[in-house]
């Protein structure tokens, strides 16, 4: 151990950059409970998918079609980008903003003096550190599959492969950042992903389908997200029209309050 | 702006208040630099508050604080950059190991830090165990590696609540061969625990708090001998030596024991003196006295005599 005297110092080319958000990618990376059901919920359900509708396929060609080409394409896009997607960044987000509460770190990362805001804050590139490269391996797994498997289907332009690989990757971030924020504002991981899987899944269907609610139901993150999505919507008597530059706003609406009420309650929590 | 003050921690009327519940109450602390100071007081005096209050982990509803010289809240990143401090039981990230957990608290510190875990976990005896789960870990080993992350900040003061739980004996001399090293070092360190031998054996400065207030404070020889003194007598008649020496004017206190008296001299008397004057008088009254064995007032002793005055009062 040093003395007081002898306190090592690193000029400031050679420190290491990034170390609160490699920490926070470290403790994500190192949870199985959380890349494991994230692995699955990314890069599995597509290989799941694919396969199965290859075997129907390969079992009986005339009844079914090949496993890739552009509508399988979409199908897949629309499972990593509202469905299995959001889950798994539910699930990312919710354990990044609650690990250090449930393991008492969260204390001991406070008494250095670190500012609260900056512990926050680096748990949004941390995480999506995490997520993203899976939610990319899935997308690009899609995107290869649905060119191999074609058959003599058509096949996504390279415009539709692009802006699809960008909305699945923003869909997810901005998921990741709510479900962060919902989680540092509760403190329990399983409270954070059971209101947000029963908010993405049961009760905004149901919201959505309420039409009395009228152009209130733009507000519903199904919705804009949806509006960004390159894909026509599933159903069309389903969708809510709404613009491009409200969709954005209503999303950006969605992760200033999530957001803001997570790094209030960890700025003001006791620790 | 930071003096190098006489003083490490300096609070003043410091208060926190859970709803009805007071944790601290008006706390004026001084912990001397380089001291290894006691923070002594039953379970539920306050301790663990004062210390969240000082590190930041909760805001007091009253009063002033400095730590390093330097003022907190306002300061508090400054300050607390050369602070390491326990909390209750030191949490870590189970599903990592050791080397790992370190190196997590490492990046909230300064970038120097990561350069120490190595070192630090040599120092604790956790270099063997450094790439092992901390799920795997026993509870003294938790409370080793918290030791060792207190020290990656190369800490000028410590603050350790009740850091030798879960440690066994061989580890708590350990940990005191450690105290002795940081005092030698220059640093300060603060030791909060309700176990009076460990601090005794460790500390040479104490507060003494009970019920959110700090209720004696000074060097441990101040509080713990001074001019107090106390005297044991084994007697065959204790009833009959209470008589016998009660209105005594050199006398603070007599309590009647199983085997004979305990009685507490004023300080302004000499132990001594007042032993042998007791003597007399005993052999004068006709108690046969087996024993005379005047004593300095342990801090144990002190420290049930304020609680427990204290007690009464309320």
């Amino acid at each position: 151990m040093s003395t007081l005297e002898s306190s090592v110092q690193i000029p400031p080319s050679r420190r290491p950059m990034f170390r609160l958000e490699r920490a926070e990618l470290l403790k994500l990376r190192k949870s199985r409970g959380v890349w494991i059901p994230t692995a699955i919920l990314t890069v599995g359900f597509i290989i799941i998918m694919f396969t199965a509708v290859e075997l129907f396929h390969v079992s009986n060609s005339t009844k079914y079609g090949p496993a890739g080409g552009t509508l399988n394409f979409e199908r897949a896009l629309f499972l990593m980008g509202q469905i299995a997607g959001m889950i798994a960044a539910a699930l990312v987000g919710a354990a990044a903003g609650t690990q250090d509460l449930s393991s008492n770190v969260f204390r001991d990362l406070v008494s250095t003096g670190r500012s609260r805001t900056r512990l926050y804050l680096a748990r949004i590139p941390g995480g999506l550190a995490m997520l993203l490269p899976l939610v990319a391996v899935a997308y690009a797994l899609a995107a290869v599959l649905s060119v191999v498997l074609a058959g003599g289907l058509a096949t996504p332009s390279v415009t539709l492969f692009i802006k699809a690989g960008l909305y699945v990757l923003f869909s997810a971030s901005i998921v990741y950042v709510i479900a962060l924020g919902l989680g540092s504002l509760v403190g329990s991981r399983a409270a954070a992903i059971s209101i947000l899987i029963a908010y993405l899944l049961p009760v905004q269907g149901i919201l959505r389908n309420i039409t009395v609610l009228g152009r209130a139901r733009d507000g519903l993150l199904s919705v804009a997200v949806e509006r960004i999505s390159p894909l026509p919507p599933p159903d069309p008597h389903d969708a809510v029209s709404m613009s491009l530059a409200t969709s954005l706003i209503v999303l950006a609406i969605w992760v200033v309050v999530f957001g803001g009420l997570g790094l209030w309650r960890t700025r003001t929590r006791d620790a | 702006m930071a003096t190098q003050s006489e003083f490490v921690i300096e609070t003043e009327g410091l208060e926190k208040s859970f709803g009805d519940q007071v944790a601290l109450d008006g706390v004026d602390l001084r912990v001397p630099r380089g001291s290894a100071f006691g923070y002594l007081g039953p379970n539920g005096a306050g301790k663990t508050t004062l210390i969240r209050v000082l590190l930041g982990l909760t805001r007091p509803s009253a009063g002033t604080m400095r730590v390093l010289g330097r003022p907190m809240p306002k300061e508090r990143s400054r300050a607390l950059a050369r602070v390491g401090a326990i909390v209750e039981e030191p949490g870590f990230h189970r599903q990592l190991s050791g080397r790992e957990n370190l190196w997590i608290a490492a990046a909230a510190r300064e970038p120097a830090a990561h350069l120490r875990i190595g070192q630090v976990l040599e120092q604790v005896g956790l270099a063997d165990r450094a790439d092992d789960h901390v799920s795997t870990y026993s509870q003294g080993m938790r409370q080793r590696l918290g030791i060792a992350r207190c020290l990656l900040s190369d800490p000028e003061l410590l603050i350790l609540d009740e850091p030798t739980n879960g440690l066994d004996p061989g580890g708590i001399q350990e940990f005191r061969g450690l105290v002795r090293a940081w005092i030698a070092e220059g640093r300060t360190l603060v030791l909060s625990s309700h176990l009076l031998d460990e601090v005794e054996k460790i500390c040479d400065h104490v507060a003494i708090v009970d019920r959110g207030k700090i209720v004696a404070q000074g060097s441990l020889s101040e509080l713990s001998t001074g001019d107090d003194g106390a005297i044991t007598i084994g007697c065959d008649e204790p009833h009959k030596a209470f008589a016998a020496v009660d209105g005594n004017g050199s006398l603070r206190e007599v309590e009647e024991t199983a085997g004979g008296l305990r009685v507490l001299v004023k300080p302004d008397a000499s132990l001594e003196k007042v032993a042998a004057e007791l003597n007399e008088r005993l052999v004068g009254a006709g108690v046969a006295v087996h024993r005379l064995e005047p004593s300095h007032v342990s801090l144990e002793h002190r420290f049930l005599e304020i609680t427990r005055r204290l007690g009464g009062d309320s």
